[in-house]
């Protein structure tokens, strides 16, 4: 199977008020081609920075990419020219955003939209790629395509803009699609048609996807493979059904233990203590210490990395010293 | 057991703009004959898509929004007829939690005096004894007293939420509205607002009246459900009925297009059914079963005559997923 991307120790520090914080740090993750990356995690854990640092869209400043490394297809991409990083984004990686109603222009139909994106990678005319806007529409199970590629973003409802917003990703059969919590704004059953639509456009266009939620439950049913973040670092990665079945941090158990179940009914829910402290306060030690039930002394002077120790990899000294 | 609050036939209307100045008034139907009750120390969940009319049904319940008809029993009185000082009275026993805890407490105010604004506003007890309530307020919802005086933007969303619930059981109330109390949260702070709301229900008696769009949250905390399609309940029953028994196809999809760790693409899980479309628009339902343009088991009388809620559920082909 292809590496499309390779990510290794990426840092991207945020200049702020408190200072520099780092919102990434040490983040390495490879995708192949035709996989699901599902990446988990809170608000603040850097799930949606992930995305945006491997886009090149980190606003800068006061954003900055520290260290690290992208490579897609074995090039690097962190430091390319803005030019060809523009002719790589949205051609060969594309990206679906948490709200279509503002990653949509309102003053334009989306059948514009989409043949913009088109032109912009392809040498055709306006004519030819509108024909094929409408044809993606229709690809993406948006009804009369030809009338609905007329219509404004605000006509459209929310299922059929997250649409639009696929078609215009899958336009120039990228290799790899970012879908950053894409269905977060909708309800539960259109949310499993954009799921379903996101699956049958993978097994179409062979394309990766890199899913970002902070829905187990959407892991459950969407990745292959899967990466949990945890204030700013990856702290525990492995297939779908090693995370699942066999988590090994104590974050990962009390994030699947935490949900309250659809299949049966529980007296009381597993609780996490405490918040996700600030990104600046965090001390030497590991970011969930204060909040786990397992923490020693080493966990407050250091902080653990990914090591190979327990089932599959993941950052945690007490499963390391086997304390769980 | 007595019902705490019985619902019957409540309908909400809300106006239409007029075509031209001569044009016949016309009104969105946003609730339709809805009937329900919730029994003392039980919550009721009301599950649905948006649009369905899941949260204007509790306030108008409430009275926060107006109904057209219908009658709300609460208490053995009926809310709808009371006059404002009468219900001034009965918002004691009914109080709110909202979904959003950045946008509904007052920026301005400390935390001890938000908690503490319902027992000035009903003049309940002391200055003294009110200070001592808030206090134990605080405590009961797992604050600490040393931050009574601090401001709403010092803490945290689920902190947030925990003074939402402080001031809604400040006056001792039988019945909370929770309006989708826990979807601004995450998941892990999402665990401890539903056990501590669940703890409060065990410990003090309350009832709820719960909305929420999160099947998995509605299961966990309600003993009963109702699911809302389009301004009508189409599924109402005990929490067993509707997650281990439904009828409505509605309902059937609903489940099914849940995320659940249960289904795992791993194992080879496909959906067994998928709804296409989205919901009618309520300005102009349809006129025969709401859900009749999204059904799998369509026939020629849904597009005609709208089902009837009959044991707890409202279909022409009701039966287990087939």
């Amino acid at each position: 199977m292809t590496r499309l991307l390779d990510v290794s120790d990426l840092k991207v520090t945020f200049g702020t008020r408190y200072g520099t914080v780092t919102a990434l740090d040490s983040v390495s993750f490879h995708v192949d081609q035709g996989e699901t990356l599902g990446i988990v995690g809170e608000s603040g854990c850097g799930k949606s920075i992930t995305a945006l640092s491997l886009m090149g869209l980190i606003p800068t400043p006061p954003g900055k990419i520290a260290a690290g490394s992208i490579k897609f297809l074995g090039n690097e991409l962190i430091g390319l020219p803005p030019a060809q990083l523009r002719s790589l984004r949205g051609s060969d990686m594309a990206m679906i955003f948490q709200e279509p109603m503002t990653s949509l222009n309102p003053v334009f139909t989306v059948g514009d939209q989409i043949a913009e994106a088109i032109t912009l990678h392809q040498k055709l005319d306006h004519e030819n790629a509108l024909k094929q806007a409408v044809e993606l529409l229709d690809r993406v199970g948006i009804p009369s395509p030809e009338k609905r590629a007329r219509d404004f973003p605000h006509q459209l409802s929310g299922g059929m803009r997250q649409r639009v917003m696929i078609a215009m990703a899958v336009s120039c059969r990228p290799k790899i699609l970012i879908a950053d919590e894409p269905t977060t704004a909708l309800d539960v059953t259109v949310q499993a048609q954009i799921f379903d639509l996101l699956n049958e456009v993978q097994q179409e266009f062979g394309a990766a996807i890199i899913l970002i939620t902070h829905d187990m439950g959407a892991i459950s049913e969407m990745a292959d493979r899967v990466a949990v973040m945890y204030a700013g670092r990856i702290i525990e990665e492995g297939r779908a059904d090693d995370i699942l079945d066999h988590p090994q941090h104590p974050y990962t158990r009390g994030l699947i233990s935490c949900i309250p179940s659809l299949d049966q009914t529980r007296d009381r829910l597993r609780e996490i203590p405490g918040i996700v402290p600030p990104l600046h306060e965090l001390g030497a030690g590991c970011a969930f210490a204060k909040r786990c039930d397992h923490a020693f002394d080493r966990c407050l002077s250091a902080r653990p990395s990914l090591s190979a120790a327990g089932h599959h990899p993941n950052a945690c000294f007490a499963v390391e010293e086997q304390r769980l | 057991m007595t019902a705490l609050l019985e619902v019957e036939n409540l309908t909400v209307r809300f106006p239409m703009p007029k075509e031209g100045f001569f044009g016949s008034p016309s009104y969105l139907e946003a609730v339709r004959s809805v009937s329900f009750k919730v029994d003392e120390g039980k919550a009721l969940g009301i599950v649905g898509e948006s649009g369905s009319g899941k949260t204007t049904t509790a306030m108008a319940t409430i009275r926060l929004e107006d109904a057209a008809s219908g009658s709300v029993r609460f208490q053995g009185n009926d809310l709808l007829s009371l006059d404002d000082e009468g219900m001034r009275a009965a918002r004691r026993d009914v109080q709110l939690i909202f979904q959003d805890p950045y946008s509904s407490l007052n920026p301005r105010a400390r935390v001890s005096q938000i908690v503490r604004e319902p027992l000035d506003l009903m003049d309940i007890g002391t200055t003294s004894e009110r200070d001592q309530r808030v206090k134990e307020l605080f405590k009961l919802v797992g604050l600490r007293e040393d931050q009574l005086n601090l401001f709403p933007h010092q803490f945290s969303g689920g902190q947030r939420q925990r003074i939402s619930i402080a001031r809604a059981l400040a006056t001792n109330p039988k019945l909370i509205v929770c309006d989708e109390p826990v979807s601004a949260l995450d998941v892990a702070i999402q665990a401890q607002i539903l056990n501590l709301l669940a703890q409060l229900k065990e410990e003090l008696g309350l009832s709820y009246l719960f909305i929420s769009h999160d099947l998995g949250v509605v299961r966990h905390i309600c003993d009963d459900v109702a699911v809302m399609y389009l301004g009508k309940i189409v599924e109402i029953g005990t929490r067993d009925d509707i997650f281990e028994r439904p009828q409505h196809p509605y309902t059937q999809a609903l489940l099914a297009a849940a995320p659940s760790l249960s289904r795992r693409k791993s194992k080879g899980y496909t959906r067994p059914l998928t709804l296409t479309g989205d919901p009618p628009s309520p300005i102009n339902p349809p006129s025969g079963c709401a859900f009749a343009e999204r059904c799998p088991r369509v026939e020629a009388v849904c597009r005609k005559d709208a089902p009837i809620l009959a044991d707890g559920v409202a279909c022409h082909f009701a039966g287990p997923v087939k």
